[in-house]
Order: structure tokens, then sequence, then C-alpha cells
């Protein structure tokens, strides 16, 4: 009897693993914090709050999910691009994130809704307070003048973001404007199978900690030079670099370039190619000048350098990383000012199947193909 | 005994213990050797790719759920140990908890956890994340399927996830490892 009774024991309490193991229950309102700064030139209403853990063994995974709506309320301008900040102290490092809403034609008095979901995985399972703080870090208006404490570099990456916006916006409405309605179809056509079939890698960033590259086939591991692409117009222009390179794994890349402007240059940005074995390329990482502090100045040069690793895979197999390749792809100067490379620089260095759309692009190729010919032809001539 | 000898348990099953260690010589001696093997083991923690804390959490969690177990048989002290069958029923459905753990915490689990320091920056089923350890934060693009979205990795440690969502709107989000 009494071992028939353990034996009912054991098949329950099996039973019961997967429940005691998965527990899932909401949280309350709160975990999420949301603040702006009180002259912000936008505000939040509408806030919901939805908050679910669930228990894995030890551990706890938490499903954030934040839904608002941000009214643009300043007095004339139009916003172009909004930055959110998200910081976690649940992550040892102080997991830091952002959510940027660019492409935005917003004007004094209108709204748009905004929905941010995260997933929070934190060892224990005691919660206490708000795990997650979402804040302001910056707002783009169309006349490219910025509001924001800006600690994310929200600034830049909006302006390059409108800047792209700007240039893809242009050749659209020259398309339409050259060759009509039927060119404008073949040109978005292009473009969405040009987006599906761009070839791409899985990739993961590591700061610190050894190498522990894996590898399809026997390699060797060393420095490998980087070769370039130089836009006749590009305000900086690569000089030289390399890699360490071990099977799919490439660590601690550099890369010196020269300002051959007339004027001091305060970021730069290069993207970097990888081939594989059968000679295809594919947009490996954006590579950023590595000193907050650059001043650089007409005829110097300085150096991109990061102290991270990066591995490759596709398909989930590790990629061998063969050629490298590098273009700059942004520059800013002292004064504010940004360069990126025109469309047809990159079309004339067929890197246009390599690289993501702009923000833009990818926007009106969606509303294309969600509402049709009609629907864009209008966005276009809006704006 | 285990709980009890590392301060585990809570204040009224550590008063209920208390009273029962207190006549029983058995159980004194087994917490006796608990305590011994927590004095040696510290080192441990040392050995690098494994999970301690995890592990222990679990460890701790099967010995609660066998103690509840005997005590749903045996609500009452005893003043000699338990009976034969009871002890081992509590072991093996502790060990088939922790083997049932870590088949879902395998085959389910978001992502593993790891117990590496490295702070790292990935893509993952349907979003973006930067993680250390057992912590990790991630951006979440839920219902844009994989070839709408464009990831760009950051040398620095930075990784990009550009999608259009249900609105329309052009979203990126990005997250740090710095």
């Amino acid at each position: 009897m009494r071992t028939r009774d353990a034996a009912r024991w054991v098949v329950l309490a099996l039973l019961a693993a997967p429940a005691l193991l998965a527990q899932d229950y909401p949280l309350p309102a709160g975990s999420i914090n949301v603040s702006f700064p009180g002259d912000s030139p936008v505000l939040f209403s509408g806030l919901t709050d939805q908050s679910r853990g669930t228990a894995r063994g030890s551990a706890m995974v938490i499903d954030l999910r934040v839904s608002m709506v941000l009214r643009n309320v300043s007095a004339n301008r139009q916003i172009h691009g909004v930055t959110l900040r998200v910081v976690s102290q649940e992550v040892a490092v102080g997991g830091k994130g952002s959510v940027t809403y660019p492409s935005l034609h917003v004007g004094p008095g209108e709204s748009f809704p905004v929905r941010i979901e995260m997933q929070l995985m934190r060892p224990t399972q005691a919660v206490n307070g708000p795990l997650v703080q979402v804040s302001l870090d910056g707002v783009l208006f169309g006349d490219l003048t910025f509001y924001g404490d800006n600690r994310l570099n929200s600034k830049r990456i909006m302006t390059a973001e409108e800047l792209e916006a700007r240039r893809d916006r242009e050749y659209y409405k020259r398309v339409l404007q050259e060759t009509g309605v039927n060119g404008l179809r073949s040109a978005v056509l292009e473009s969405l199978v040009r987006q599906s079939e761009r070839p791409r890698l899985d990739a993961r960033v590591t700061r610190g900690g050894p190498s522990v590259a894996s590898s399809a086939a026997p390699v060797q591991s060393g420095a490998e030079n980087f070769a370039f692409l130089k836009f006749p117009d590009s305000p900086v222009a690569p000089v030289g670099g390399s890699a360490q390179v071990s099977g799919n794994e490439a660590r601690d890349p550099r890369v010196e370039v020269r300002n051959n402007s007339s004027k001091d240059v305060r970021y730069f940005e290069l993207s970097w190619l990888v081939s594989d074995a059968n000679g295809q390329q594919y947009l490996a990482a954006s590579l950023p000048a590595s000193d907050p502090a650059l001043l650089l100045k007409p005829s110097r040069t300085a150096q991109a350098a990061q102290d991270t690793a990066l591995r490759f895979t596709r398909n989930g197999e590790p990629l061998n990383v063969g050629r490298m390749t590098g273009f700059v792809s942004q520059v800013e100067f002292a004064d504010g000012q940004m360069w990126i490379p025109s469309r047809q620089a990159l079309e004339n260095a067929s890197l246009m199947r390599l690289i993501a759309p702009s923000a833009e692009e990818q926007r009106l190729t969606d509303l294309y193909r969600r509402s049709g010919m009609n629907a864009l032809v209008e966005d276009l001539k809006k704006y | 005994m285990a709980l009890h000898a590392g301060g585990d348990l809570g204040a009224w099953a550590n008063w209920r213990t208390d009273r029962h260690v207190a006549r029983c010589a058995e159980c004194r001696q087994e917490i006796a050797a608990f305590r011994a093997a927590r004095r040696e083991l510290p080192d441990a923690a040392e050995i690098p790719g494994v999970a301690w804390n995890r592990l222990a959490a679990q460890m701790k969690a099967n010995i609660r759920l066998g103690l509840t177990l005997g005590e749903l048989e045996e609500p009452a002290p005893r003043e000699a140990g338990p009976s034969a069958w009871a002890r081992p029923a509590a072991v093996f459905a502790g060990l088939a908890t922790l083997l049932a753990a870590g088949f879902i915490l395998q085959h389910n689990g978001p992502h593993p956890i790891r117990a590496s320091q490295d702070v790292e920056v990935e893509t993952t089923a349907n979003g973006i994340q930067v993680r250390q350890g057992a912590g990790a934060l991630g951006l979440l693009h839920r219902g844009a399927s994989d070839i709408d979205v464009n990831y760009t990795p950051g040398a620095q440690g930075a990784m990009s996830a550009q999608n259009v969502d249900d609105t329309g709107h052009v979203t990126v989000t990005n997250v740090y490892a710095n």
C-alpha cells in the first residue's frame, strides 16, 4: 500500500514539474516606468503597461509590453524622428537599449502610436519596483534641429537616417516624375526583390572574454587585411586596416582613415563586408570611430578600433570569414553637418544588393506592398 | 536538513526543525555533515562554465519538494528517520524533477542562460538582446517575419533591428553592450 502511494506521489511530482517550473503570472502595473522631461516637445498619453512573469527553473523571464500615444506639442515644428531610451538595471551591465522611430512627418498637434515589447531575464524571482525605465533620448525636427539629452547619440543617428530618407524619397519622386506609375512600380518591385534576396548573416558581438571561434573547415588564424571601396566625394578615406580572423570569428578590427576634406571631422563610420569561401559577400557590421572625443583635422589620420569579437553564422552553421572589405558610410563634421554616400555611388559599387535599405525605402516599399500603388503615389506627393 | 544547515529555511520551518533536531541525534549528525561540506565547497564556485547559482537554486527547490512529499506522507514529526521507502521516493522525485527541469530549460527556454560574464549582443528568434551572465534585456519585434527585419551589428558592441510595424511606421531597435 505504502509503495503504491509513493509511486503515486512520484508520478504526481513528474506531472507537476512543468507547472512548477514555468509558472506564468501577471505583474502589477508599474513594472515599466515612463518619464519625459517637463519641457519635452512630445507628450505621451494612453499608457498601458502589460507585464507577465514566467518562472523557468531558478530564473525568471519577464515579458514587458508598453503602448502609448506620442503627441507633438511643439508650437510649429514637424517631428521627423523620436528616440526612446530603455534601461534596465536588472542586467549586470545596466542593460541598455533604444527604440527609434525615423521617417516620421508628425506636425504640431498630431499624434502617433508606439508600442515597445521587451523581455527581461533575471536570475531571481523577486520583483520590487520598476524593472525598466523608458525615457526620451531625443527628437529630430524637419529642419534638422534637435531636442534631448542625446545620451545614445540619437542626434547623429537620426540625422543620418533623415538624410538617407531624403535621398531615397527624392529618388522615388524622380522616378515617378520621369517614368510615371509604371516606372515607379518597376523601381519598387526591384527594391522588394533586392531586400528579399539580400544575403544575410547572423552575428554575435562580444566585448571582452576569450576567443571561442568555431569553423566549418580547418582554417588558419591571423591578421587579415581589409580591402576598401572608395567614393570620390567621401570626405574621409580609408588608408589601411586589419582584423584578427579565425574560423567564423573576427576580432579587434582596426581601420585607419584620412580626412581629405577641408573641415574638422567629429565622427566617421565604416561598413564592413565579409566574404565566405564561395566569394559571396555579406554586410557583417558597422565599424564606428572609437574615440568619443575625436576631432580629426584636415589631412590628419585617425583610427576606428574596437576591442570586440564578432562571430558569424548562416543558417545555424559557422561561416568562415574570407576576404574583408570596408567603405565609409557616414561622416559627421565638427559643425554638425553630415555626409552619407549618394545612391548613385552605392549602385556603382554594387553595394545596394548588400546593404540594408534605408528606413524610408523600407517604409515606402512596405506601403506599396500593403496598400498598393495609389497609396504610394499619394504619400510621395505629400511631402 | 540541507536547507536548515545552509540557513535557507523560513522562520517557521526553521523553528520546527530546531525543535525536532533537539530531540533527534541522527538529524543532528546529518546537519553537522552538511555544514562540514559547505565549509569545503566554496572553491567549487571558481570552476568556470558551471552555473552554480542556478544549480544551487534547483537543488534547493528539489529538496523542498522532497520535504513536502515526506510531510504529506507523514504529517507528524518523527523521532526516528523516515521509513525505508519515503526517503528514496523523495530523492527519486527530486531527481526526476531535476531532469524534467533540465529538459524544459534546454528545449523550451527562450534562450540558454549562461554563466559567462562577457557582455554579448545578438539576434534572437523575435528580437535582439544584450546579455551578461544570467541577466538579459531583449527588445522584440513580434509578428514581423524574419525577412522583413534588417539586422546590423555594430563592431563596438551593439545590435540594431529595423522593420515596419503594423501601423506602417519604421521602428529601429538597438541594444548596447556598454
